[in-house]
């Protein structure tokens, strides 16, 4: 391991906040003596700045389309006090089931909330694996959301490996691209044809559903998994609250 | 509910948390500022939606965890800076560009500020990373969620595949950025090579 790798864990250990006030303060005096470890710690800090840029964004997206449902629900003003006052406590709880009331109306809200794209646990080269070209191809354009080139990829890996795991990113990746009748059918094989991941394409299945506007269906989904035990079931049952 | 029962409720939660704190606060704020600002209904919510987020993020980062005041007389404050600065710098009242403001709010965070054109790039590079990489590092910094939240949420078979796969995604960020900036048009006098 050389030096830059060793700074570069050594301020992923300061920004992941594992470092002692003493550690700290050595850090912090080394960025102030040390010009090329400023500059690794510069570039670390921005890029980091960068990210909490993107979650602040998509925050904001999320703020403006429950403030959209709310408009599209206004609630009754009056100009008598009286009944103002009478009507206040109430109205708070108006207000949020308007905005609770307005979600099963807007699907593809509840797909952007929940939907996170399966991550590729079956990278072979994590697994060590000797792989072909395509495989390498196929993972990596989906670790980098190219996923209509990823799901063509995959599609075709798919076919000469039938594994449950290219299946699971292949849906994923359809689903990604838009392509979501493609993406139902990869789930529905994953459930039936194969005995890992079947749950787990249940809940993706749901999430088909849920974007396409088949509400009983995803509902249908989401109440098995709901009673199952598995990691989706609190999820699923949370989503199936908001779609009933 | 509690100062320090809000605290903890946003602290540990997510976009359910941040959806209940908006409509909590919402009307009340939305009066007060479209009096004292005269700005528009839409530019109130604007603002109130920026006031919500900066709250949002104190408790996040861990810059807030004790309130001296009530949530509403800080939620009050914050958003009455937001349009003081706003009129400062436009000299009247103008609608403010949410997404230039969050920008220039996290680079004005940092001591000596940070150049633009380098925050740009980094933006860049952030998205060509791609999913679930951007998924899983936006959870790990912007929403402080543990690794082990993190291996839960996105189905990783524990906490160190978890931690393995954000440093992966770090690294190959950074090597993203690296070649941004050696790209000709991007090639400017700093000190980040």
């Amino acid at each position: 391991m050389d030096t830059n790798e060793n700074d570069i864990l050594l301020l992923e250990k300061f920004f992941d906040e594992e470092m002692n006030a003493t550690e700290r303060e050595q850090l912090m005096q080394r960025v102030k003596d040390d010009e090329p470890f400023k500059a690794l710690y510069e570039r670390e800090k921005l890029l980091i700045m960068a990210i909490r840029h993107d979650g602040l964004k998509n925050n904001l997206g999320y703020l403006q389309s429950l403030e959209a449902a709310m408009e599209r629900e206004p609630i009754a003003t009056t100009s008598r006090k009286w009944y103002y006052l009478a009507a206040a406590a109430i109205t708070g709880t108006l207000v949020t089931l308007a905005v609770l009331l307005s979600r099963p109306n807007d699907p593809e809200q509840l797909f952007q909330s929940y939907f996170t794209p399966y991550p590729n646990v079956f990278d072979p080269t994590v697994r060590g694996e000797q792989t072909s070209p395509l495989h390498s191809e196929a993972f990596q354009d989906y670790e980098q959301g190219h996923y209509a080139k990823a799901a063509d990829e995959l599609g075709a890996l798919y076919k000469e490996h039938p594994d449950p795991g290219v299946l699971m990113l292949l849906g994923n990746a359809n689903l990604m691209a838009g392509r979501v009748e493609e993406a139902k059918q990869n789930f529905i094989t994953l459930n039936d044809k194969f005995d890992s991941l079947d749950l787990q394409a249940k809940w993706y299945l749901s999430l088909c559903y849920l974007k396409t506007g088949d509400m009983e269906p995803a509902r249908k989904i989401l109440r098995e998994l709901g009673e199952t035990d598995i990691s989706y079931a609190s999820k699923a049952r949370e989503l199936l609250e908001k779609v009933k | 509910m509690m100062q320090s029962e809000i605290i903890e409720k946003i602290r540990s939660g997510g976009q359910a948390e941040l959806a209940w704190i908006y409509e909590e606060y919402r009307q009340e704020f939305l009066q007060w500022i479209g009096k004292e600002y005269r700005c528009s209904s839409d530019d109130c919510k604007d603002i109130y939606q920026l006031t919500i987020l900066i709250f949002h993020d104190n408790i996040k980062q861990g810059k807030l965890e004790h309130l001296v005041s009530s949530v509403k007389t800080y939620l009050f404050g914050i958003g009455k800076n937001i349009a003081l600065e706003n009129m400062r710098k436009e000299k009247r009242y103008t609608p403010i560009n949410q997404e230039k403001w969050l920008k220039e709010y996290l680079i004005d965070d940092t001591p000596q500020g940070t150049d633009e054109s380098f925050f740009d790039l980094a933006k860049i590079a952030l998205e060509k990373l791609g999913q679930p990489c951007q998924k899983l590092v936006e959870m790990f910094y912007y929403e402080k969620k543990s690794i082990t939240e993190i291996a839960t949420a996105m189905q990783y078979k524990n906490p160190e595949t978890a931690k393995n796969q954000k440093c992966k995604c770090m690294a190959r960020l950074r090597k993203i950025f690296d070649t941004e900036m050696t790209k000709p048009q991007n090639v400017v006098p700093h000190g980040y090579q």
